[in-house]
């Protein structure tokens, strides 16, 4: 028996012995070998990677006056996971509770995001303090919610400057498909849509930051210390070369009118105020836009969102004198006091009567009261005295033609066609020089876009001088430097005095100022679908050139009444305003410009 | 009772070891009510102080337990044996019929604001009913009747345990039993159709949830049937043992489907934890990442973030060695583990040491209780066994189950201070 027992205790023993060797053996095994590969586990478990967007960078006019910043609003967000199958998670169905959010409409909306793939779904966008303090008290009850903060831009000029700081929006799967280069976007950031905002996106946008967080289990931040893997790395500002004082001041001169105007300084291209009517708020596109807003901004006849400074095209009509007469000049065909054949009201040619805007018509003409009074019969003479690959030659030696300015890719080239483009388009038998009758006075298939008509008038005033629009001044992009011009000196400055007495005594006349000499054009683009559009264009002072201005009212009927106000409104508040002498600080000096002594 | 004194008679050893066992579950449950230290903001614990203070009361109520029972005499602790077996029976029937339903499970009977598990109870009772049925002298013929009728006294209150429904401890009974019959001494026969029985169920439960087919156990029977052809057994033991091994192949898939769904999904989670890393798994995962981080020396008190951050669940009742794993180390761990190990050593010494059978049974069944409670608890926070609710004794928070287990030390006690004597 006591044999018996003693094997038993043996036994028994060996086994409590063998049991705690297994249990202390695993135990060296999982917390001295495999030590390492568990706090990775535990570090995996609390720590939580946040991205945290970068400030864009803001927006200035040429003066420093911020035209766009950001605003920081605080999103209740929710993750992925609150909604299984369109059912509510717990945290969900305590929220829609608390904030007696419409049930039905509420997942649905969330779904949506969902399925657009976002990672976190946005519950309550820009809540209110009571809504961001009530989720916050009781997170305990509320795992997986979140108070994110988030910028949002904001534009304090929203509808003065829409279409040429543009507008930010957010990163659409389409934008990650189609975009090279975007690999550090994700689905929900911002991003440069239009205008400036896309042009300058790199330079706006900074480096997102990113930082690990200390989370319990309830996914709630407890640490007091963030890690930060990526710094911040803000956005950097941007400067328009567009002057506030000087943008109300067109907005106010062309007022309710649909049309467009713009005015660049001619020495520097910098482009001062530039106004596409009828405009829209940019701060609407930034926030989502209700249905109902985006249809009547969308179907709006006067299309606010057509960016008429570079995308909208139109005949230049009468301006384009400038051109013809330069081109003929310069081949030495008709001098500059030719008189050709009188006009009496039209031209014949092959089986067609070309009139001229006078009906009565203007009797005997020299080349300069032939532009100063625009009289349609001399300049389908001058028209015909060329070949239309020599009028289209003098045209593109301004720039017409191709997009001219730094940052709006959707600029519209506009169209000077030439013998090969007719070809192309009537067949090489399908079109007669009757075309040049039409091109001399520019009508027909010439189109331009209003910046290039203000290109066209600072070349003309500065025989050339003027580099290619700038609507940004920083970051500078290079400065497209203007080929020289064709046309001799003493031609331009013809051209230049015409165009003075156009204002002084001629069809110009509604821009005539008492304190300063304007020299300008009328011009009426002939438009087949309603009311002809209004153009004119100038330049001040005449004799030390400043500012050049176009003017374009769509339907607005003949430019001489219409346009030429609003541009000499305009010029009335440039030379008053105090603008002149911080961009113009020696107006007497800025005479001296290269090429301007001959005259 | 004799010599009642503050400080139970006996060895000192045991008695030393729970007061650090005790000492230990304080230290723990302090840490546990506590917002974490480091660079964190002041986070509510999630489990209330309440729960320390609770425990320090319930350590006293404990204590008085260890006295009496330390020294209460044998004898008359053998006299009730029967009336107390049934009576803690009666409890475990009465929860089955008015137990307040909590979480599920019917486990707790409530007196006014006190609340008892009554299946702890029954532990002690049926230890000292084993005891007395396998202490009483018998001829080695009628040894089998005796192993047979403690079976069937086994399956009573393990049965109703698992009704309540409570497998951990129900299986805690039948733990007990093996090491008791062991002791009292089987037939080399029987441990051999148990051993392949339990093959045979392994098998079969392979066959049923992984493999989906009978092919894996019926190719296990087919090696039986060689084996036991070789062996030359005689054809009525090889047509039993075939038998039992059928009897529990077959029994597996039954049993699988009465197990409640919550159960089903633990124990094919355990085989594989991350088919629910964030269910069932979740607890066992979470539970491994605490001990692995403590490396040598622990996260250091109150500083373990898998306590701390709440990632851990059950962490002041059944996870609470996976604290002591993350918070002390390998070192606190192998402390603990030492404390019971000393305590279960000198157990055995002592039941193989006393004269009166009873005293030594009893002696053997605590021991099996403490073994079965601490290897199990251990082998499930570290990940060695499936999910099952069973506490840490001495350490896990728990009244019921602090009063038990100090009792049956208390019990230890008394056996060890008769060891020479009686």
């Amino acid at each position: 028996m006591e044999q018996q027992h003693y094997l038993r205790q043996r036994i028994y023993l060996f086994v409590l012995v063998v049991l705690f060797l297994i249990l202390v053996g695993n135990l060296f095994y999982m917390m001295v070998l495999k030590h390492g590969f568990y706090e990775e586990q535990a570090l995996e478990n609390r720590q939580v990677r946040f991205r945290v967007t970068a400030p864009r960078g803001r927006i200035t006019d040429r003066h420093g006056s911020i035209v766009a910043d950001n605003l920081y609003i605080a999103d209740i967000t929710l993750p992925g996971s609150a909604l299984r199958d369109s059912v509510p998670g717990e945290a969900l169905e305590r929220l829609l509770g608390w904030f007696q959010l419409p049930r039905q409409q509420t997942i649905e909306r969330l779904q949506v995001q969902k399925q657009r793939g976002r990672r976190r779904l946005v519950l309550v966008p820009n809540a209110s303090m009571a809504r961001i303090s009530a989720v916050q008290e009781r997170s305990r009850q509320l795992p997986g919610v979140r108070v994110e903060s988030r910028p949002r831009r904001r534009y304090l000029y929203g509808a003065l400057l829409a279409h040429i700081v543009g507008y930010v929006g957010e990163v659409g799967q389409a934008d990650l498909d189609t975009t090279e280069g975007h690999t550090d976007y994700r689905l929900g950031d911002q991003i440069g849509k239009q205008g400036a905002e896309a042009a300058l996106e790199r330079h706006l946008r900074g480096t997102d930051g990113v930082k690990l967080e200390e989370v319990d289990a309830s996914n709630r931040v407890v640490g007091q210390r963030p890690l930060w893997l990526t710094e911040i790395v803000p956005g950097q500002d941007a400067a328009l070369t567009i002057s506030l004082p000087l943008q109300k001041m067109m907005d106010e001169a062309i007022g309710q009118e649909i049309g467009c105007g713009v005015a660049m300084d001619v020495r520097t291209g910098d482009v001062l105020a530039a106004c596409s009517k009828p405009t829209f708020d940019s701060n609407l596109m930034t926030v989502s836009i209700s249905p109902q807003q985006w249809n009547l901004l969308i179907n709006d006849p006067a299309k606010p969102f057509f960016n008429r400074i570079v995308q909208a095209t139109y005949p230049p009509g009468s301006i384009y004198k400038s051109v013809t007469s330069l081109a003929v000049l310069n081949l030495g065909l008709v001098g500059m006091d030719s008189v050709l054949e009188p006009c009496l009201g039209g031209l014949e040619f092959g089986d067609r009567t070309f009139h001229c805007w006078k009906r009565t018509g203007h009797g005997t003409l020299n080349h300069t009261d032939a532009m100063v009074n625009s009289c349609d019969t001399y300049y389908y003479q001058l028209g015909l005295s060329m070949d239309i690959d020599q009028l289209a030659e003098a045209a593109r030696a301004f720039g017409l033609g191709r997009p001219c300015s730094d940052i709006f890719p959707s600029e519209a080239a506009g169209n000077i066609p030439d013998s090969p483009w007719y070809d192309r388009r009537f067949g090489p038998r399908g079109w007669t020089r009757g075309v040049l009758l039409n091109n001399a006075i520019g009508q027909g298939e010439i189109l331009v876009t209003p910046l290039q008509m203000a290109l066209l008038t600072a070349r003309i005033a500065t025989s050339g001088e003027t580099p290619n629009p700038r609507f940004v001044k920083d970051p500078a992009f290079d400065l497209v430097q203007p080929e020289p011009l064709p046309f001799a000196e003493r031609h331009l400055q013809w051209c230049r005095d015409a165009l003075l007495q156009t204002v002084e005594r001629g069809t110009g006349r509604a821009a005539k100022q008492d304190s300063f000499t304007v020299a300008g054009k009328t011009g009426t683009a002939q438009n087949p679908h309603g009311e002809d559009h209004a153009w004119f264009v100038c330049f001040a002072p005449a004799e030390n050139p400043e500012v050049a201005v176009a003017v374009i009212l769509e339907n607005a009927g003949s430019g001489s009444t219409q346009a030429a106000p609003i541009a000499g409104r305009w010029l009335e508040g440039w030379f008053g305003s105090e603008e002149r002498r911080l961009i113009i600080p020696d107006p007497e000096k800025s005479r001296a410009l290269p090429g301007r002594e001959a005259s | 009772m004799k010599n009642f004194s503050l400080l139970p008679q006996g060895d000192k050893i045991i008695f030393l070891a729970w007061v650090l066992l005790c000492l230990t579950s304080l230290a723990m449950l302090w840490s546990v009510t506590e917002p974490i230290q480091g660079p964190y903001e002041k986070l509510d614990p999630g489990v209330s102080k309440g729960v320390f203070w609770r425990q320090v009361v319930w350590m006293g109520v404990s204590y008085l337990g260890l006295l009496v029972a330390a020294s209460v005499r044998m004898r008359y602790l053998e006299n009730i044996v029967w009336p107390a077996f049934l009576f803690s029976l009666g409890l475990l029937l009465l929860t089955l019929l008015f137990g307040p339903k909590i979480a599920g499970s019917q486990r707790w009977l409530a007196l006014g604001p006190f609340r008892m598990q009554p299946s702890e109870l029954a532990k002690v009772t049926y230890i000292l009913m084993m005891g007395h049925l396998l202490g009483g002298t018998v001829d080695g013929g009628r040894k089998l009747m005796v192993t047979i009728g403690s079976l069937a006294l086994t399956l009573l209150p393990m049965m109703l345990v698992l009704r309540e429904p409570d497998l951990g401890t129900s299986l805690v009974f039948l733990a007990v039993w093996v090491g008791l019959v062991f002791w009292y001494g089987v037939p080399g026969l029987l441990l051999l159709g148990a051993g392949s029985a339990a093959i045979s169920a392994v098998f079969s439960f392979y066959s049923e949830t992984v493999a989906s087919s009978p092919w894996p156990w019926a190719i296990y029977l087919l090696l039986l049937l060689g084996v036991l052809y070789l062996s030359r057994l005689s054809i009525l033991v090889s047509v039993v043992l075939l038998a039992a091994n059928i009897l529990t192949g077959i029994g597996i898939p039954f049993f699988w489907d009465r197990l409640k769904g919550y159960q089903q999904e633990r124990i094919l989670t355990f085989f594989d934890p991350t088919r629910d890393a964030f269910g069932a798994g979740y607890q066992a995962i979470q539970s491994k990442v605490a001990i692995g981080t403590g490396g040598l020396f622990g996260t250091h008190y109150l500083q373990g973030t898998q306590k701390g951050l709440a990632f851990l669940p059950e962490r002041h009742t059944d996870f609470i060695f996976s604290v002591v794993g993350e918070e002390l180390g390998f070192f606190g761990s192998l402390f603990l583990l030492a404390l019971f190990f000393i305590m279960l050593w000198q157990g055995v010494h002592h039941a193989a040491a006393v004269r009166r059978p009873f005293a030594r049974f009893v002696a053997i069944g605590v021991v099996t209780y403490f073994l079965f409670h601490v290897v199990t608890n251990v082998s499930i926070t570290t990940g060695l066994l499936p999910v099952t609710g069973l506490p840490l004794p001495l350490v896990s928070y728990g009244g019921s189950n602090l009063l038990t287990s100090s009792i049956l030390v208390g019990l230890l006690l008394n056996v060890s201070s008769r060891t020479f004597h009686d």
